[in-house]
């Protein structure tokens, strides 16, 4: 009896030992100085292990400690775990710790709310989340969580992003991917160093990444796409199980070939009604341009935007004949359907996966994998006139991408294999902007004139949320837009010529009372009315390269007709910044008795590095102030 | 919340009375409406709405629920106006109950050469969406829509909350051209009907429906009031406004009283001194505010040695503050109960203030709780005791002839200050010995800031010297906020610095950061590159560089809705330099004395040159906090004033 108390009393107090190992109350006092700076978290610890059991049958374990500084890095405390049909969680629990790593509570998946998961931009989706968030009244303090998910599929394996935050520093973290020995994977690996660890056991083999102090850091303006310069790594494996769908791709060709024949191909049939519909609507037409062009008219005429996201639908688009019949569908449907109806006239058509959104985003040459677009979009590889269709904006001209999709490296998936192409580039001399304002000024310092400004390139979308808008809205949207105290319009007319170069033209009246104010004795007028340049912050410690995503070159023209007296005063005035960056020129001048105020500024997209960074605030700043010259003229040569 | 058991049987009147139009049945007027029939801007107009609502019995259950029905005809003009195609109908949960949907019918209906053709709402397209645990969406969106279609749709919705019946909408985004709403209500249960918005009724009806229901055999009559708004504008929101719902035209009901089948009366909400009974006896409210014992051995720890009752009571505040943790919901009533939030520290915001009321009453200090609506939420009606029409309880504290409005759940806020959403009309104090009262809430301190920059200009045209911001009130609390969001005070100066081009911050040093009931104080040692070329002559200097108004935020010719800025504000610039010596001063701004009506507001600013020190003062004062709809372009004109002044410049000139 008595040895058996005593094999107790060992085994307890080991096991207590354990328990309050520094490594598992993860206590504040441990964290090393340097992670605390320009923190509002500390991740501790994360280990997250992802198993490969069969091609239905992923699992993933995580354990995270995370240490919480301040109020605002209580936003990061939280867990949200999504969930749906092919998704499981399959356990969760955690605790809160104090600063010293004293217990506070216990949780599990029972204090956690459940909700949809619908995004903003979607009538609906069947995804759903559970949602943690941590009470703790006092800082620092420390959430411990461990939570396995389960996927019914390994298309989409969990990528490691261990530093997913600026405002978060992280003391260690480590991603463990483990598969069949036979099972074949590709691994794509960006901004780590070294190799990972290898094991081979009997049952799995695995490798193992992992990082030790990470610093928070400051974010910067102007920075390149994230994935540039943080760790990341990605698996995908070779073999694959989908919502039941098998199959296998090692590149990009075979991914594309795969989209194509099981999920877009049996799509596409069309009701014979429907493609003699498209063989008459295009009648008497022989350019296959004009034929897409009419087609295309028929869809945007047609259809509307509405996003449904359900089961293999996430990425398997809706079929043609029921965008047919219901005339919406969301990005995939609305392309899927335009590419069914130009089949049916035989004008081939690829569907194409895209990053979309205004920071340029490429598919990966060097690495296929499904989770790299969010948006399809279509291209249409005319001879010598390769023709990219967005058919989810029945307003945007044929032919037409935009900011949203341009200059970009994308999926084309098609029957014979995927393959790569790149989106047209909207240069800096095509994102053109041309004003031209003429004026008058009154002795009593009001102006009234006319304007006009030609807005193309990427610069055509400058009013795409007021182009629709009644005429109402538009006026009142346009006090944002010309942002002068005072400023009235009349005669406002916004159009679009939805031509191959399409360009959006505005064209309006206008007064604004009071604009150049008198002191004691001078009367100021500031020259540029309508197109000031801000200054952009400085940095004392830039780190990351200098990015300019998208250039474009404005171009302003506004003639002053002056009250009598005050054009003698008139010495002309010039400025000229050339750089690397782009390039401003500025003059002022009489002519034919009028003052007339020429602007040209450009600038350039481009990648420069860090070290750049303040010739670029330079720049910016010198134009910014130059951009407020003014003439100051003598009152008393005026009436009063 | 109770229920009412009915021990009848009860006959569910058919509501067949109700006048609807015919569902589909669009006539050529519909397909050949214009919008520039009714509002040249409006991108889909409803044609007709009808909407009813009586009460039911649910005899499996012996509970009473809302019968609602609704029906509407919408015109689609272009394709802005597709997005009124995509209907959401929010079903509540209430415990084991909740609303439920039935006949629903949808359908668009199409002039394609020559015959109207309709396409029905597929099933299959019908989607259920379970928000979260308290509202599920029922998500729907029209086929075949296109421009100038004509959509149309109807449900039945079942509810079982009978203290508020239906409220009818008049007025939404859309404009409308014949809304008409019936409610039909048993004799038995009297409800207080109110119609807020400008906008007036067409025409009202009330009507004794005979025998409208039978319960065990008995007849009961029913009133039948029939509202009809025609011609009804839509409702566009305003900057600086409060609730929209405080201005869109519409009817409430909220049930005052029944009468039971035995014929006795039984008030629900019928006067104040009922609501203040079922308040204080309510175990999630009064209950809370008397657990004094919660706090009793805590006491001493929390105050101290102090016996001032005003140290008392701010220390027992921001005790609080720092102890429960705000979880989101708002809520007069106790969602936890004081004793559990003050454990797992979390609560809602009935949970925090009814604890600090409760604590502040252990202390032997006088606090009542104020129920309130956020200014989100609408204002309240005063006239009827409405107890759904609060949202938010806050703690009033007395304290001699002095008032204190505290809410604890936000740890930045100083005593005696409310956030700002509660800064809205009336709320009522609820106190647990004395009847209760109605209380308008102001806000206790104007936002107020005060820049003093003192220096000196050198040759160099840089002006080295120090800069001095005072902050209080709403103007602190902001500013803290900002402080607390950067990682560090560090980090904070940092940003700032990078911001302010051609301002180098050399030394700082932030005062009262934490002390939240003093004015928060930034001391910044500063190089401001002010002139590139000194030499220039004249050389100009723009002084309005801090808190500079570029925007009139006043830029509309029209306003509808009062201008509500929530508190008043204060801003003062001092700034005094020491120039070079050989330079003098050639021009300066005008000096600038404006001031709004009735003493609203107020704008001053002037320069002047003593002994080659250069002074300038500027000061700009809103003293009300809201503005009527007629003050709103003598607002603009005074903004308009204050930027032109700030567009001229000190001249300088060197004296030769």
């Amino acid at each position: 009896m008595k040895t058996f108390i005593v094999i107790l009393l060992t085994t307890f107090i080991m096991l207590q030992t354990q328990q309050i190992s520094a490594q598992e109350i993860y206590p504040f006092a441990s964290i090393p100085a340097e992670l605390k700076n320009r923190a509002n978290t500390v991740i501790r610890e994360m280990n997250t292990a992802v198993t490969m059991h069969s091609n239905d049958n992923v699992t993933m374990a995580v354990k995270m400690a995370i240490t919480v500084l301040n109020k605002t890095g209580e936003d990061k405390a939280g867990l949200a775990l999504y969930y749906n049909k092919n998704t499981v969680i399959k356990s969760v629990k955690g605790v809160v710790l104090d600063a010293v790593g004293k217990l506070v509570s216990k949780f599990n998946q029972g204090n956690f709310d459940d909700m949809s998961a619908v995004s903003d931009f979607s009538l609906f989706e069947d995804d759903r989340v559970k949602r943690f968030m941590p009470s703790s009244v006092n800082y620092p303090y420390t959430v411990v969580y461990e939570y396995e998910i389960r996927f019914k599929q390994n298309m989409f394996v969990p990528a490691w992003h261990p530093t997913p935050y600026p405002d978060q520093s992280v003391e260690s973290s480590s991603y463990t991917f483990s598969c069949k020995p036979g099972d074949a994977i590709r691994v794509k690996v960006t901004n780590y160093q070294g190799q990972p660890e290898i094991s081979e056991g009997k049952e799995f083999k695995s490798q193992t990444w992992r990082i030790k102090n990470c610093l928070a850091f400051k974010p910067e303006p102007y920075a390149p796409n994230p994935e540039t310069y943080l760790t990341c790594v990605k698996i995908a494996p070779v073999n694959f199980n989908y919502y039941g769908y098998k199959g296998s791709y090692n590149n990009w060709e075979e991914l594309g070939k795969w989209i194509y024949t099981d999920l877009v191909k049996s799509r596409q049939v069309l009701t014979p009604e429907i493609e003699e519909e498209m063989r008459t609507l295009v009648l008497g037409i022989s350019n296959d341009k004009e034929k897409a062009r009419k087609i295309y008219d028929y869809v945007q005429q047609k259809t509307r935007y509405i996003s449904v996201q359900v089961g293999i639908g996430g990425h398997q688009p809706m079929p043609a004949t029921e965008v047919q019949r219901l005339s919406y569908g969301d990005c995939k449907a609305l392309v899927n359907y335009t590419q069914s109806l130009l089949k049916a006239v035989n004008i081939p058509s690829y569907y194409c996966v895209v990053n979309a959104g205004n920071l340029k985003k490429n598919m990966d040459p060097d690495f296929a994998s499904m989770d790299q677009g969010n948006h399809i979009i279509l291209c249409l590889p005319l001879k010598n006139d390769t023709t990219w269709l967005e058919c989810t904006d029945q307003q945007i001209p044929f032919g037409f991408l935009g900011s949203f999709t341009d200059d970009r490296v994308v999926l084309a998936c098609t029957e014979a294999g995927g393959k790569l192409l790149r989106t047209p580039i909207l240069s800096p001399e095509m994102n053109l902007l041309k004003r031209k304002a003429i004026l008058e000024l009154s002795d009593d310092g009001n102006i009234s004139g006319k304007l006009e400004t030609r807005f193309s390139g990427s610069q055509y979308d400058n009013y795409s949320s007021l182009i629709n808008e009644p005429l109402k809205e538009q006026l009142k949207q346009l006090k944002t837009e010309y942002d002068i105290d005072n400023i009235d319009f009349s005669n406002l007319k916004l159009s679009q010529d939805k031509s191959d170069a399409p360009i959006t033209l505005e064209s309006l009246d206008l007064t604004i009372a009071n604009y150049a104010p008198k002191s004691a004795n001078h009367i100021y007028l500031v020259l540029n009315l309508f197109n000031k340049v801000r200054s952009i912050p400085e940095s004392r410690t830039r780190t990351l390269p200098l990015y300019i995503n998208r250039g474009y070159t404005d171009e302003d023209e506004l003639s002053f007709k002056l009250p009598p007296g005050m054009e003698q005063q008139i010495s002309p005035k010039t400025f000229l910044i050339n750089s690397a960056f782009g390039s401003y020129q500025v003059t002022a001048q009489k002519q034919d008795g009028k003052l007339l105020y020429k602007r040209k500024f450009v600038l350039n997209s481009g990648t420069y590095p860090a070290t750049q960074y303040k010739d670029f605030v330079t720049f910016m700043s010198d134009i910014s102030s130059a951009d407020q010259i003014k003439f100051v003229f003598k009152t008393d040569l005026t009436k009063d | 919340m109770k229920y009412f058991f009915f021990f009848f049987t009860l006959c569910l009147p058919a509501l067949s009375f109700a006048q609807d139009f015919e569902y589909g049945k669009v006539g050529m007027k519909d397909v050949n409406l214009q919008n520039k029939a009714i509002d040249s801007n409006a991108n889909a107009v409803v044609i007709r709405e009808f909407g009813t609502a009586a009460i039911g019995v649910d005899d499996d259950r012996g509970k009473l629920y809302i019968d609602f029905q609704y029906h509407v005809r919408i015109k689609i003009f272009n394709k802005n106006g597709f997005n009124q195609a995509n209907i959401v109908i929010p079903l509540r949960k209430y415990g084991d109950d909740e609303d439920m949907i039935s006949d629903l019918q949808a359908s668009t209906i199409n002039y394609i050469d020559g015959v109207l053709t309709r396409t029905e709402l597929d099933r299959k397209k019908l989607f259920n969406e379970r928000k979260n645990k308290y509202v599920s969406l029922t998500k729907f969106t029209m086929g075949n829509l296109k421009e100038g279609s004509i959509i149309e749709y109807s449900y039945r919705l079942r509810s079982p909350s009978i203290f508020n019946f239906r409220t009818w909408e008049f007025q939404s985004d859309l404009p409308k051209m014949h809304s008409e709403f019936i409610a039909v209500i048993p004799a038995l249960y009297n409800y207080n009907v109110s119609l807020r918005g400008v906008q007036k009724l067409t025409s009202q009806n009330a009507e004794l429906y005979k025998d409208c229901l039978r319960i065990a055999g008995r007849p009961f009559d029913c009133s039948k009031m029939t509202y009809i708004m025609d011609n009804v504008p839509a409702f566009i929101e305003e900057d600086y406004m409060t609730a929209p719902s405080n201005f869109k035209s519409a009817i409430n009901f909220e049930l005052s009283d029944y009468v039971m089948i035995n014929g006795g009366k039984r008030s629900i909400t019928k006067e104040w001194k009922d609501v203040d009974y079922e308040l204080i006896s309510d175990k999630s409210f009064g209950t809370q505010m008397k657990k004094k014992d919660v706090f009793t051995a805590l006491l001493p720890e929390i105050i101290k040695s102090e016996t001032d009752p005003l140290a008392k009571a701010k220390a027992i505040y921001h005790y609080i503050q720092g102890n429960i943790k705000f979880n989101g919901f708002y809520g007069l009533y106790s969602e936890n109960g004081i004793k559990k939030a003050m454990e797992i520290h979390s609560g809602n915001i009935g949970d925090i203030n009814l604890a600090l009321i409760a604590a502040l009453g252990a202390a032997g200090l006088d606090a009542e709780a104020l129920i309130l609506s956020t200014r989100a939420n609408g204002t309240v009606n005063t006239l009827f005791p409405i107890i759904s029409d609060f949202n938010y309880v806050v703690t009033k504290l007395n304290i001699g002839d002095q008032v204190y409005l505290l809410d604890g759940s936000d740890p930045l806020m100083p005593f005696g200050l409310l956030p700002l959403h509660c800064i809205n009309g009336q709320g009522r104090v609820i106190n647990v010995k004395k009847p209760s009262y109605w209380y308008t809430i102001v806000a206790s301190q104007r936002q107020s800031n005060r820049y003093v920059l003192g220096g000196e200009l050198g040759i160099d045209g840089k002006i080295k010297g120090e800069l001095t911001i005072y902050s209080q009130g709403y103007a602190a609390y902001d500013k803290r906020r900002k402080i607390h969001a950067a990682t560090s005070v560090e980090d904070y100066v940092e940003k700032l610095d990078e911001q302010m081009n051609g301002t180098s911050i050399l030394q700082h040093r932030i005062n009262n950061l934490d002390s939240l009931d003093y004015a928060l104080g930034e001391i910044y040692n500063v190089e401001i590159m002010a002139f590139k070329n000194m030499d220039a002559d004249p050389a100009y200097f723009n002084p309005f560089f801090i808190d500079r108004t570029i925007k009139n935020p006043f830029n509309l010719n029209d306003r509808t809705y009062p201008v509500d800025l929530g508190a008043s504000t204060e801003s003062r610039v001092t700034i005094s330099l020491k120039l070079p010596d050989n330079y003098t001063l050639a021009d300066q701004p005008k000096d600038v004395n404006l001031a709004l009506p009735d003493g609203g507001g107020r704008y001053l600013c002037n320069t002047q040159l003593n002994d080659h020190t250069l002074v300038f003062n500027q000061l700009l004062q809103f003293n009300k906090s809201v503005y009527s709809p007629d003050e709103y372009l003598t607002l603009k004109e005074f903004y308009s004033r204050i930027i032109q002044s700030q567009k001229t410049d000190i001249v300088l000139k060197k004296i030769k």
